[in-house]
């Protein structure tokens, strides 16, 4: 019975019946319309409320109206007219022909890939840990990130910025096939630093020191691409943020890399008396003491200081008092011109395509003159903020002879360099420094036999919680190959709760052959 | 001569003969739906067809349930009810909202509860009866008060608002309630707030401090609560009902005033409404992010055209949250610019009468209550269309009888039953 019903609807008399239906409907429509509109009613009274009828249907008349621009006259307006030709996906409409391209990483393999008869659906064989670099491409949600700025050439058009041209070429430009986007990512690194995270908010970033080349960027906790829906509402954990490139964090210790920059490219390296008492930057300013201080304080017990430090054993010790002392040592000038050279307060560009570019947030960096707020930059607290990327960046300056890279994401963009952040020289010691802070310092649990890890530890303290957990650290010694930066929210201190995840992916990079230890040569 | 007719004809047979062409409307469209989806899966779905006979058969029960009561009162307006309300039904049919069938009773369950509300409200007020009414008004701020602060403790978020259990928003019965309790309210200080001096307002102060004492209750609730789409709508009725007492353009000017300055000053204050702004002024900074859904609805719109896909045709899947805040986009996909005029023509039927018969009421509560549910209604549909077709910023609210959306429904019936029977005042 049904089956003959079917065949009937689906045969030629069936679809002039649709036809004819639809014709009857808006007659039935109107007819109901206008007899409503004309139904017999009761005699008015003295007040007619004639203002409120008025402004009411003249209100519904002029969003009529408005909507009439956008209904049937939406081809004037040419930024519509190009929206419409990248992202209508109805049966028809021009969008509609082309088979999205498929994402790859450096080794070819597939991060993101059409599914054939369906012009919305994407596979992500990474799912939540590759979302956040690589965005979503959703018919609800729209489409993110390197999705969305890659999107010209993942849909087969060129982008033209013409402005003001006619509706009419909606139909004439014909979709090419989609193209394939290359990143610099490392699906498996990616994974694991993802894994490595095991849900705890944080971020992740692995790079190239020369290149600049992004081989893990990781944000934590992450969300399923296919359906960001339950993620964009999450407010508590918001797993749609990029902490790597989006969140801003006090940096606490893993920025006196910069300073040390700072002073050595100053010919500053001077011994400090580092006491337990702390430094005392000026009148009426609490004195900035060491962590040890308060460590032997919690235990009832005295701490007798450091005593003497030079820049090598105060990054060892990561000691505040001595850092601070070095701050105002280097004064306000030296010190605003690295910030402005090392372009904290200007987000990092990862990746430029032609219809838009990636950036990361803007870190900020006041502009200071007194030696006490210096004394607590110095040290990475005060208003200091700065993204992940931002310190995988300098990191990096540091591993590469003081050249800052510019991070990059895909592998057809020319690898570039943001700025010459210290001389040669200076990083140079700077590296033997951040060496022995791995081998005998705070960064111990982070040696590996071979590699020769240099690195500093962090814990930043941050208003309303639990301090921010860092390690950034690049390997091998003499001819770095891996950046790695680790951010762990409210972790804690960073040598226990940042420094392990950093750790296992160098082994992971040297097990996949991304690093090689030391004496065993370079392909 | 249509004078001549009311005499003849009675007014449940003029809303009876209205609801039979509603009815050939509502038919025609759900078969066309019925074909489409037959086509797509060949299962005969028998379960999504209840709520469409329900319609059928609800509407009539109330129709001879009036008859019985002997309601004479405005034909076109029940009339446009029933029609928006079978549309509304049509609609969510087509867009599968009943797919689940009976083992989502959430969805099956709204239209007869709203039918049942509708009757309630027409029982409540008909034949002059609603001067009674007056005397719940602090009942019913009070029950205002208590829905909202319910939902402040119990609720959960979803979609960035607050939903109780099953995700019911009670915040829709706060609307009815405050109206009521304005309605009350102002009826018994009319003189209070009808001063005028050169065209500008001027209530007695003791009045007007009572009134923002008694106000600022809601307002502060609606503002904990997040839902500013009701706090625009709540203010709105205060505005259109402080009109109706004082019959004073100046407090439509005042209105219109203070709704921009409140609305320019809130973009400073939340970043969710100031995101809203910015989409409304330039949705194509950020196409397929923050302006994606507004340009979807607008594809969809264009996709439709004049004449539309027919009902069931399109592809309004693409648009989000298309079943209850977007549903219109959906509708201007499927059945035209032509149908949506016809659609905008039925509503400004209604609350074009809705406010005459308010007119008309003898008592001067009945009177400001009829302006309050009326306008409330108007309000609610300006600003969800206005805001489905980017001619205004987003601000979350249903379009009233088509949204999907359960507590909506059966308000929006209650509301609408209230002025059915107030228009009945002999």
């Amino acid at each position: 019975m049904l089956e003959t019903v079917m065949e009937f609807l689906n045969g030629p008399l069936g679809r002039e019946c649709f036809r004819l239906n639809r014709v009857l409907f808006l007659v039935f429509l109107a007819l109901a319309t206008l007899a409503v509109w004309r139904a017999p009613a009761p005699r008015p009274g003295k007040v007619g409320f004639g203002l409120l009828r008025g402004l009411t249907t003249a209100a519904l008349l002029a969003i009529l109206i408005y909507q009439a621009t956008w209904q049937i006259s939406g081809f004037l307006k040419p930024e519509f007219v190009h929206f419409l030709r990248r992202y209508n996906k109805r049966p028809g409409a021009a969008a509609m022909q082309v088979m999205r391209g498929p994402l790859l990483d450096r080794r070819g393999h597939v991060l993101a890939a059409p599914v054939p008869g369906d012009v919305w659906g994407r596979r992500y064989p990474l799912g939540e840990a590759g979302v956040h670099p690589l965005g979503y491409y959703h018919s609800q949600f729209g489409i993110t990130a390197v999705e969305r700025v890659c999107d010209p050439e993942l849909s087969g058009y060129s982008v033209e910025r013409r402005e003001g041209f006619p509706g009419a070429t909606l139909f004439a430009v014909r979709a090419e096939e989609g193209r394939a986007v290359t990143l610099t990512l490392d699906a498996r690194l990616q994974a694991r630093a993802y894994d490595l995270l095991a849900g705890r908010k944080g971020a992740v970033i692995v790079m190239r020191p020369r290149s600049g080349d992004l081989l893990a960027l990781v944000s934590s906790p992450g969300f399923n691409p296919g359906d960001p829906g339950p993620a964009s509402r999450d407010e508590e954990n918001a797993p749609v943020f990029n902490r790597a490139t989006q969140g801003r964090y006090p940096p606490g210790s893993v920025f006196k890399i910069l300073v040390a920059a700072a002073a050595l490219d100053k010919g500053l390296a001077p011994v400090y008396a580092c006491p337990a008492m702390g430094y005392i930057a000026g009148p009426n300013t609490p004195p900035i003491r060491d962590s040890e201080y308060y460590a032997y304080a919690r235990r009832g017990a005295v701490w007798p200081g450091w005593g003497r430090l030079n820049l090598e054993k105060a990054l060892v010790h990561s000691s505040n008092v001595y850092f601070a002392q070095l701050g105002v040592a280097c004064g306000a000038e030296v010190f605003n011109a690295m910030m402005a050279r090392a372009q904290i307060n200007a987000p990092l560009v990862y990746l430029q395509a032609a219809s838009g570019e990636l950036r990361s947030a803007a870190g900020s960096a006041p502009t200071v003159t007194q030696p006490r707020k210096l004394a607590m930059l110095a040290i990475g607290q005060g208003d200091l903020l700065v993204t992940p990327l931002h310190v995988a960046c300098f990191t990096a300056a540091v591993a590469a002879d003081g050249v800052m890279p510019r991070p990059r994401l895909r592998t057809d963009e020319a690898p570039g360099r943001m700025a010459t952040l210290c001389s040669p020289e200076a990083a140079g010691r700077l590296t033997g420094m951040l060496r022995a802070a791995v081998r005998n310092g705070t960064g111990r649990a982070a040696e590996i036999p071979g590699l020769e890890v240099c690195g500093k530890t962090g814990t930043a303290q941050a208003a309303g919680g639990d301090d921010h957990a860092w390690f950034t650290c690049f390997a091998p010694r003499r001819k770095p190959r891996l950046v790695v930066t680790v951010l762990v929210e409210r972790g804690g201190f960073g040598a226990r709760s940042a420094l392990p995840a950093a750790r296992a992916l160098l082994e992971e990079a040297v097990r996949l052959g991304l690093a090689r230890p030391e004496g065993e040569g370079e392909s | 001569m249509s004078a001549r007719r009311t005499r003849v004809v009675s007014p449940v047979g003029a809303v009876a003969g209205l609801f039979l062409l509603s009815f050939l409307a509502v038919l025609s469209a759900s078969l066309s739906v019925l074909g489409i989806k037959l086509g797509n899966a060949p299962v005969m779905p028998w379960e999504q067809l209840i709520p469409l006979g329900i319609y059928a058969v609800g509407v009539p029960a109330v129709l001879v349930w009036m008859r019985v009561n002997g309601w004479k009162g405005d034909a076109g307006l029940a009339g446009a009810v029933f029609l928006l309300c079978g549309l509304g039904v049509t609609v969510q049919f087509r867009m599968g909202s009943f797919s689940r069938g009976l083992a989502d009773p959430m969805a099956l369950a709204p239209l007869p509860l709203g039918l049942l509300a509708f009757a309630a409200g027409v029982a409540l007020t008909a034949k002059r009866r609603g001067a009674w009414l007056a005397r719940t008004g602090w009942a019913a701020y009070l029950a205002a008060l208590g829905v909202l602060a319910a939902l402040l403790l119990l609720g959960r978020k979803y979609r960035g608002g607050l939903y109780l259990a099953g995700n019911i928003n009670p915040t829709e019965l706060v609307k009815p309630l405050l109206v009521l309790f304005l309605a009350s309210f102002l009826s018994r200080r009319q003189k209070a707030f009808s001063e005028t001096q050169v065209g500008i307002p001027v209530p007695s102060l003791d009045a007007l401090l009572v009134l923002i004492f008694l106000w600022a209750g809601p307002v502060l609730l609606t503002l904990a609560v997040k839902d500013l789409g009701l706090l625009l709508l709540l203010n709105a009725i205060l505005v259109v009902m402080l009109f109706a007492v004082a019959r004073s353009t100046g407090y439509l000017a005042l209105g219109l005033a203070a709704v921009t300055a409140a609305g320019y000053g809130v973009r400073f204050l939340s970043p969710h409404v100031r995101a809203r702004f910015d989409v409304w002024l330039n949705p194509f900074e950020d196409p397929t992010g923050k302006g994606w859904q507004i340009l979807q609805a607008l594809a969809a719109m264009y996709s439709g055209g004049w004449w539309g896909a027919g009902l069931g045709s399109g592809v309004p899947q693409t648009v989000p949250i298309v079943t209850s805040d977007f549903v219109y986009a959906a509708l201007a996909e499927e059945i035209g610019l032509a149908g949506c005029a016809l659609l905008l023509a039925v509503y400004a039927v209604l609350f074009s009468r809705g406010f005459r018969c308010a007119g008309a009421a003898r008592t001067p509560f009945e009177r400001l209550l009829g302006v309050g549910m009326t306008g409330a209604l108007a309000m609610q549909t300006i600003l969800n269309v206005a805001g489905v077709t980017k001619a205004l910023p987003m601000t979350g609210i249903t379009l009233p009888l088509i949204s999907h959306g359960g507590s909506s429904l059966i308000t929006t019936l209650l509301m609408a039953g209230l002025v059915t029977g107030l228009s009945d005042r002999r």
